[in-house]
């Protein structure tokens, strides 16, 4: 349901934003003519969806996910902050302080507790990643303030 | 171009695939596209996508016969996983779990990776030969292809490749639609015009599809992967030995047919819009299922239950290549995203690619015949090295996977913005997964997109902005046809269902 409205705005939304564009005539089409049509047809699908949802939601199939749900969601959420935590900080740690922090976070958050061991891999995955794409790829990846 | 032609062309692409660099690419892709089938959380799509980068180097011969090798490179890997440990390594292998598991529970893992390789090797061959002497002709007769053909061509594809992924086809639709407007940001392909930029300059080349890909197929995987209970992130592997790899003369008898049959629907498969290789499996396992003389064996470890999907996925991913080749529109993701590295390396293909680039089709054609040669010879014996590497722990695999999409991300176009569109693809790809939405029609309308607007636009300048144009031209008509059929099937489907469950209620 949540997934139908959201389509329903991005449809909606882009259908607004094109009327923005020049949309030409169909002669001689405009940037704006291709994607109000597809906004349209998507606003047009999304209703359906709905529709056909509202007539066939005499039972949620969806009881038995909710009830083996433990705390898994969190893990997931954990996960991706991490991930952002490390993109947003990439510019100003650099790269190879951020791909140990990384993995210390991700191995930590998957349920790897002895810290020897998070400490040991992460250290090995940010040399390896190092060594791999600064060193001998050449990808000018952030240096930040450890300058490496 | 008559066959004779064919086969001289054929033999001087093998000058191209055997130069040493070339022979070395080819190896790489088949490796990596080995891991990238072994390894569960990483797909050929997110594999290719990654190793884009790497190819910016290249040239764009040498690029495309290293990208080919990951993706049928996957084909061979996938089957390992399954066989071993019945986890599919990507989803061209779903089928061969449930025989080839059989198999390995009963002692017999050796015979079953043995003729899964040899399947492979045997269906991925016809298939090349086929290719060589279709290919050419098909390209000419696609010359006769204008906007307008193009234009009704891809809606049919995007149509088809709905209407087979996923359980719904409105939620697969839905999905090219958005990936047809993420399509349309950036500058207009027709007069430059920037559209839905908000007046950001990074914006202007459009959004890369490289991080949508790592980010849908990716780390999508990754996050569904993390969702799992702690416990089932750990699996016990059994390795086999060496000498109990190979396969006695009944297996191989056993399995002929199956091999030759799948190799036959693997071919079929590629040719028409949809996830070929994950349909061929299907339906070579139904078919040898049908007309097995002892169905009662399928389930418990017939042999003829591996040998037939396996060949048809390695036939089915080859000749995957012909629609991008010859029309130079990808049918689906992974050959969608081999098309956006053609791009990048500044070749458009479409009819006329074999002829313009001759070096780079017949060579990359018999690099694939070298490829799958490699992949034979590398998995048979090195099948236990590969398994050794699932006794990686999931916990210890998925953040390296997550370091490594960053990195590579980054080094596409050192661009952070990328990365912030990955990431946020991967938590949409993650809730698309819970929700049942399909990833594929997104990203291959995402590529799609600025082809289908420009031969759109360009049929309404033909025709004076009339939408006639899409029904008078015969060609555009039957593609229209075909198209309206496959939206309307399924409903018919359900009509006839309920109208017959009716008349059963009422009698």
């Amino acid at each position: 349901m949540a997934a139908g409205l959201a389509l329903l705005l991005f449809g909606a939304v882009t259908a607004f934003l094109s009327l923005r564009l020049p949309i030409g005539t169909l002669r001689g089409p405009g940037s704006g003519l291709f994607p109000l049509a597809l906004g349209l047809i998507l606003i047009g699908l999304s209703v359906c969806h709905l529709v056909e949802l509202h007539l066939t939601a005499t039972t949620p199939p969806t009881d038995t996910e909710a009830h083996r749900d433990d705390g898994s969601a969190w893990r997931v959420l954990l996960f991706m902050g991490v991930m952002v935590l490390g993109t947003a900080f990439l510019t100003v740690l650099g790269f190879p302080l951020v791909a140990f922090l990384l993995m210390a976070g991700l191995l930590y958050i998957l349920g790897v507790r002895r810290w020897q061991r998070v400490a040991l891999i992460a250290l090995c995955s940010a040399v390896a990643s190092y060594v791999l794409f600064v060193r001998w790829l050449q990808i000018p990846l952030p240096k930040g303030w450890i300058g490496l | 171009m008559d066959v004779l032609a064919s086969l001289q062309y054929l033999l001087s692409g093998f000058g191209v695939a055997t130069t040493p660099e070339n022979l070395f690419y080819c190896l790489v892709g088949a490796i990596v596209g080995t891991l990238v089938g072994v390894l569960p959380g990483l797909g050929p799509i997110a594999g290719i996508a990654l190793l884009i980068p790497a190819t910016f180097n290249l040239n764009a011969t040498s690029a495309i016969i290293m990208l080919a090798g990951i993706y049928y490179g996957a084909m061979y890997g996938g089957s390992t996983t399954s066989i071993l440990i019945n986890v599919p390594g990507e989803t061209a292998s779903v089928m061969t779990c449930i025989d080839g598991y059989q198999m390995a529970r009963k002692g017999r893992a050796g015979p079953a990776l043995a003729i899964s390789a040899i399947g492979s090797f045997v269906a991925g061959s016809l298939a090349i030969l086929c290719m060589v002497f279709l290919a050419p002709p098909l390209a000419e007769a696609a010359l006769a292809f204008g906007p307008t053909e193009f234009f009704s061509l891809m809606v049919f594809g995007f149509v088809v490749l709905s209407n087979v992924t996923g359980a719904s086809l409105l939620k697969s639709l839905m999905m090219a639609m958005v990936g047809l407007i993420i399509g349309t940001i950036g500058m207009d392909p027709v007069t430059g015009n920037p559209r839905f930029t908000f007046g950001a300059v990074s914006l202007l080349g459009g959004i890369e599809f490289v991080a949508v890909a790592i980010g849908l197929f990716g780390i999508g995987e990754v996050l569904a992967n993390v969702e799992q209970p702690t416990e089932s992130l750990e699996q016990q592997v059994l390795v086999p030995r060496f000498r109990d790899l190979y396969p006695t003369l009944q297996d191989l008898k056993d399995s002929l047919g199956a091999i030759l049959r799948g190799a036959g629907i693997g071919f079929g498969c590629g040719l028409v819009p949809g996830p070929a290789p994950v349909i061929a499996t299907y339906a070579s396992y139904m078919v040898e299922k049908r007309i097995a003389r002892h169905p009662e064996e399928f389930g418990h470890g017939a042999i003829q239950g591996v040998a037939g999907p396996e060949s048809a996925n390695n036939a089915a991913c080859q000749s995957a290549f012909i629609p991008l080749f010859v029309l130079g529109i990808p049918f689906a993701p992974p050959t969608a995203i081999l098309l956006g590295a053609l791009l990048i390396h500044g070749v458009n293909p479409g009819p006329m690619l074999i002829s313009e680039h001759p070096n780079l089709f017949w060579g990359v054609v018999a690099s694939m015949y070298i490829g799958n040669f490699i992949l034979l010879l590398l998995n048979l014996p090195f099948v236990p090295l590969f398994a050794n590497i699932l006794r990686i722990p999931k916990k210890v695999l998925l953040p390296l996977v997550m370091l490594f999409c960053l990195t590579g991300m980054y080094s596409v176009n050192n661009f952070m913005l990328d990365l912030w569109v990955m990431l946020g693809c991967g938590a949409l790809g993650y809730l698309m997964r819970k929700w049942a939405y399909e990833g594929a029609p997104l990203l291959l309308a995402l590529v799609l997109g600025p082809k289908l607007e420009v031969a759109f636009r360009q049929s309404l300048m033909i025709s004076h902005g009339g939408f006639a144009i899409f029904v008078e031209r015969p060609i555009s008509l039957v593609f229209l046809l075909a198209t309206v059929g496959f939206l309307f099937l399924p409903l018919l489907r359900r009509a006839v269902r309920s109208l017959t469950r009716g008349r059963a209620a009422v009698a």
